[in-house]
């Protein structure tokens, strides 16, 4: 064949191809799901606790309990329930039997130890929960199906917080072990559960993309759903717009569970996706430095909470895809008083406050600083409508484009922790220790979530105390109190509580939503068409 | 040539020093300790202490870049601290996706360009030499990230007629990795279907980033057939009666290309900077969508280490552009 | 006047000059254009993505502004921005090219291999690399862009200076006695003047753009600027059904560059128009 026959014959063939290709751009396979929504970090569930981590975490680990339901509520899941002590210091739990790993070893008392002592150990995630209260020693397996805790002395979130530790499997990790690291470096790109899923190491890229294939012996069983996903893909799109554009145009099946407002309808409209809504527990908060003056002054304090458009940004910016939060704790849960009145938006009476703090002087002329985290919308957004307010009453507010890493280490001390910062405090475990307690007990100070630098006496011990008591209807009593001060006090701007919205295309089906996770249990979804 | 081709070779090599310090410096010297960041969150001293000893933090400062270039050499950019796997391994696995769509965009922007510009010499002055001017400058002076934006919008959006994003379709195997390209990969292999799809994933971000390469292949095609069109060649083939189509589009624009193809190292530069911005619109899988994660999640180390290697391919593409041009035009290596 | 007129033949660059004579304009008398401040920074929030409408020329953007006034007032900030890097970058790039060029040694070596690294990085890339860590914000996309883009001044200087500098007058004036830097910047720096023009018109036009991307990736101007690359970051996940508020700023991108490109090109041919480099 001559050369220029040739190059004319491939030239044609590929011009056919690209022409008349018979592909269909979003044509997909029946049992393979695409979720668009974010990675974490790494893929160690004990070096890393966020939201993502969590959605990756409730497929491919276990857990000694989980999380059901909206509002969410403790089920037992590799135990099979727990006893406590009288003094509230030694939680036995007992082990459900037949339960394999990937691997096909059994998962003993003896996994859920070492999993505790490597968590404890490398200090990272979810450890903060349990430092406090455990020593990596007093975690015992009495048999091969008892697990005993004792603690150094009461906390009653103990088991609130059982959820947050993925049993990992000591066979797979231990030959990966470096430097003494607890098989971090290995981990951190690898998987050692016994979940639903199993991930499929060599698809993996950090923070681009992963596989989880679906773990058909798991020892719960298939039999609640029918027609399981078989293979997740997870993608992470970095851009908003693409993403949702991806779902309406059958691309992907689901995206972050954060969709701009705007954009909700443009997807419910579409024949391919619709979104789905669900009250979360996540508090939206504008975070003040108590320590750094003027924002020392309680009046100074609450004359900003006064000169926040709630309203507007609520029903104007978000379309009410949100719901007011007065205080600290999300209005959905219990120990948030029900009849606590949210600061209201009120100029004149920010006014006059300002000038109140003024009088007793505060230097209220100082420019302060917020900073927000550039890259999610709603900061930037809430930051300006403060500003915009706080210019009529006088006050000079900056907006600093940050981003979360520095942010947090910033927060270690009260010298360089920013005048206000914009966050939100997500649920990491369903008690109100997991808002009100970390955030306003001063033990926590140095840590992001208490980067506020509120120091009151009545309030640590009210939360102390609300740690100790296994009566809910007590501890109920005393969050009510502790709220009521903080919020008397204005220690920060609480704004909303979040309603998630997750775009997800009609293909998905059994999608059901709970704050920890956002609803990524891929156990119970199935696809049609 | 040999001779031309080594000294070229040495004359990028203090250049290549100089970054390894750039990056050198930006690396240890300016982050405030680099072993507490390392270290982790909750590190005790000791763990820092022991950080600082295993990276060699505690050595003299010329020992650390000693030990940094070693690292370098052996294709070691360290871990990422957010990811804690190798950098390097990241950016490799990611390369072949940049490299095919700068590599399709200047392909573009040739075609498109260099017909363009002769066109333009033809009839020089003429309303089309100046709305040619407008229209490429106009697509260099294109926000390619606002420009993906509407591309997405229309042609994918309401149109249908490209994917939106990403390189290839999900879940259709790729094709058999020989160099990467999977639209080389493709047609050494005779996948039509395959190149169909790829070729379908890479028209908009190509299309985007070519715009900003238009406007000087045009240019320099313009400026070169003008100046051949002078030379003697040329009088002598017209009044030898070849055709003047024949003239122009085979023998002028052949002893033009050459100035064209000097840009292409330029370019290349250029290319690859707005393919940071295309590449996270497109979700293209690609260095530059990792730069922009890695921006986003302040993970430096991964910043640094793209500097680096899109620094090392910069050189070395305009090394190859300069070997290309002295054989094209031996003048070149005789004035090196 | 035969170069006024050779300009003048020279349609695209008169298009240019017109728009940047434009640009300038509305940069100058914005206060005029829009007198009301507040409407830059200001909106309300019940108004947010109005479509552009009489009392709205632009249309307003999620916080209810006038994306009008917004783009108008951004003028000023685009060239500003443009104007401080380029003549940054001339402060440093042309020194250090005039001195490299006319003297020999390793001050010069070294200058000139510096040179060398920061042009083996593309800009935008070492931008980040430099804004990454010296911080965010608009200062320090600034200084970024100014520290990747001396070089080019450098180089262009240097090899003008290496032309000029066995010409006869310099020798003449070395013969005279007169001082290095007298001959440098009384002499030398007219002679190279032209494309050094040349270089920062086109350099002002690739500011605006990369200074856009750089507040598109969030580490350029910060809120509430009235930035334009900024401005299409904040606006674009409200399109396409409020394409307004992306439109207009990448519009302004677009006509303010192509004025600085056009006009740059049809200087360079002026005055070189053996076309030696682009960009």
């Amino acid at each position: 064949m001559k050369r220029r026959t040739f190059l004319a014959g491939t030239g044609a063939a590929a011009a056919t191809a690209v022409i008349g290709s018979p592909i269909a751009l979003a044509q997909r396979a029946p049992n393979e799901l695409i979720w668009a929504d974010q990675l974490p970090g790494n893929l160690d569930p004990h070096a890393l606790f966020d939201v993502p981590m969590q959605g990756y975490m409730v497929n491919v680990y276990d857990t000694l309990y989980i999380y059901e339901g909206n509002p969410p509520k403790l089920a037992p899941w590799l135990a099979s329930g727990h006893t406590v002590s009288d003094d509230g210091l030694t939680w036995t739990f007992k082990l459900n039997d037949g339960v394999k790993f990937h691997d096909d070893s059994p998962l003993t008392a003896e996994d859920v130890v070492w999993s505790f002592q490597r968590l404890l150990s490398i200090k990272k995630g979810a450890a903060s929960a349990f430092l406090p209260v455990l020593d990596p020693a007093n975690v015992t397996a009495p048999d091969k199906s008892t697990v005993v805790f004792k603690l150094k002395h009461s906390y009653v979130p103990f088991l609130s917080a059982i959820p947050l530790v993925a049993i990992v499997n000591r066979r797979v990790l231990e030959p990966n072990v470096k430097d003494n690291d607890w098989g971090q470096a290995w981990l951190s790109s690898h998987s050692a559960g016994s979940g639903v899923y199993v991930l499929d190491p060599e698809t993996y890229r950090p923070v681009q993309q992963l596989d989880l294939k679906r773990n058909p012996g798991h020892f719960k069983g298939w039999g609640h759903n029918p027609q399981p996903v078989e293979v997740v893909r997870r993608r992470n799109i970095l851009e908003t717009t693409t993403r949702i554009n991806a779902l309406i145009k059958g691309e992907i099946d689901a995206t972050d569970s954060y969709l701009p407002t705007d954009q909700v309808e443009r997807v419910m409209k579409s024949k391919t996706a619709t979104v789905s809504q669900d009250e979360s527990m996540r508090v939206m908060v504008l975070r003040m430095n108590n320590k750094k003056a003027p924002l020392d002054n309680v009046h100074y304090r609450q004359a900003l909470s006064h000169a926040f458009n709630y309203k507007g940004f609520i029903s104007g910016v978000l379309k009410d895809y949100a719901v007011r939060n007065a205080g600290p704790i999300p209005a959905n849960l219990w120990g948030a008083p029900k009849d606590l009145p949210p600061y209201d938006y009120n100029l004149d009476k920010a006014k006059e406050l300002v000038a109140k703090a003024k009088a007793e002087g505060a230097p209220v002329d100082r420019p302060i600083e917020i900073h927000i985290q550039q890259h999610l919308a709603q900061t930037t957004q809430a930051a300006q409508i403060l500003q915009q307010d706080l210019r009529r009453i006088g006050v000079t507010l900056n907006i600093v484009p940050n981003l979360w890493p520095q942010l947090v280490s910033s927060t270690a001390k009260p010298e360089t922790t920013p005048d206000m910062w914009v966050h939100w405090v997500s649920t990491y475990f369903v008690d109100p220790e997991n808002w009100i307690g970390q955030m306003y007990d001063s033990s926590f100070h140095g840590t992001w979530k208490a980067s506020c630098w509120y120091k009151n006496d009545k309030v640590d011990t009210l939360l102390r105390e609300a740690r100790r008591h296994s009566d809910q209807a007590k501890r109920t009593a005393l969050y009510e109190e502790a709220s009521r001060i903080v919020v008397a006090e204005a220690a920060d701007i609480w704004i909303y509580n979040t309603i998630e919205l997750r775009g997800l295309s009609n293909r998905v089906k059994g999608f059901q939503f709970t704050p920890v996770g956002s609803g990524a249990n891929f156990r119970i979804i199935s696809l049609t068409g | 040539m040999t001779r031309f081709v080594l000294r070229r070779l040495l004359l990028a090599l203090p250049a290549l020093f100089g970054l390894l310090v750039l990056t050198f410096i930006m690396l240890r010297v300016l982050p405030h300790d680099p072993s507490a960041a390392l270290a982790g969150e909750n590190a005790t001293p000791e763990q820092i202490a022991a950080v600082r000893k295993a990276y060699g933090f505690d050595e003299p400062i010329w020992k650390q870049f000693v030990i940094y270039v070693g690292q370098v050499a052996r294709a070691d950019l360290g871990n990422s601290i957010i990811s804690n796997r190798p950098v390097a391994s990241d950016i490799a696995w990611r390369l072949p996706a940049t490299i095919e769509l700068t590599f399709a965009s200047l392909l573009f922007a040739a075609l498109v360009g260099i017909p363009l510009g002769t066109m333009a010499a033809v009839w020089h002055n003429s309303p089309f030499d100046h709305a040619m001017r407008i229209v490429t400058v106009g697509g260099l002076a294109i926000a390619s990230f606002w420009f993906a934006i509407i591309l997405q919008i229309v042609f994918s959006m309401d149109l249908g007629w490209l994917p939106l994003r990403s390189r290839y379709p999900e879940g259709m195997p790729p094709p058999t990795a020989i160099t990467g390209l999977y639209l080389v990969d493709s047609l050494i292999t005779l996948r039509f279907d395959q190149f169909a799809a790829a070729f379908k994933h890479i028209v908009m971000p190509a299309f985007t980033l070519s715009l900003g390469g238009l406007a000087s292949i045009a240019r320099f095609t313009r400026a070169g057939v003008l100046e051949t069109m002078q030379k003697d060649f040329v009088h002598y083939a017209e009044a030898a009666g070849y055709a003047r189509k024949r003239i122009i589009w085979v023998y002028v624009l052949r002893n033009s290309v050459v100035a064209a193809t000097t840009q292409i190292g330029l370019l290349f530069g250029a290319l690859i900077s707005s393919a940071v911005a295309v590449e996270a619109i497109f979700d293209w899988p690609g260095v530059g969508s990792y730069a922009v994660s890695a921006i986003l999640t302040s993970d430096y180390k991964a910043v640094l280490a793209v500097t680096l290697v899109v620094g090392l391919i910069y050189a070395v593409v305009n090394i190859i552009v300069d070997v290309v041009h002295a054989m094209l035009d031996p003048r070149v290596a005789e004035n090196l | 006047m035969l170069i006024l007129k050779k300009f003048l033949r020279d349609i695209p660059a008169v298009l240019g000059l017109l728009i940047i004579s434009a640009v300038c304009f509305i940069a100058a008398f914005a206060p005029v254009i829009v007198p009301d401040a507040d409407a830059v920074y200001f909106g309300n929030i019940i108004n947010r993505l109005q479509p552009p409408s009489a009392e709205y020329w632009f249309g307003t953007d999620n916080l209810g502004r006038d994306v009008f006034a917004r783009v108008i007032v951004g003028t000023r900030g685009a060239l500003t921005v443009a104007l401080t890097v380029v003549t940054l970058a001339i402060a440093i790039g042309v020194p250090a090219g005039l001195y490299a060029g006319y003297s020999n040694g390793w001050g010069s070596e070294i200058i000139m291999r510096v040179t060398d690294v920061f042009l083996a990085v593309p800009q935008l890339i070492l931008a980040l690399a430099i804004a990454q860590l010296m911080g965010r914000g608009l200062e320090s996309a600034m200084a970024a862009l100014a520290l990747t883009y001396w070089p080019f001044f450098c180089r262009t200087v240097y090899g003008e200076v290496r032309r000029v500098r066995n010409a006869l007058f310099v020798e003449a004036l070395q013969g005279l006695g007169a001082s290095t830097s007298r001959i440098l910047f009384v002499h030398v720096l007219p002679n190279v003047a032209s494309p050094i023009i040349v270089r920062a018109t086109i350099g002002m036009g690739f500011t605006i753009l990369t200074t856009a991307v750089l507040g598109f990736l969030g580490i350029g101007a910060a809120p509430p600027s009235p930035d334009w690359g900024l401005a299409i970051a904040e606006s674009r996940e409200y399109l396409p059904e409020s394409w307004w508020a992306v439109t207009f700023p990448g519009l302004a991108i677009l006509v303010t560059v192509l004025g600085f490109n056009l006009f740059g090109d049809g200087l360079r041919d002026l005055v070189d128009p053996r076309l030696r480099r682009s960009r």
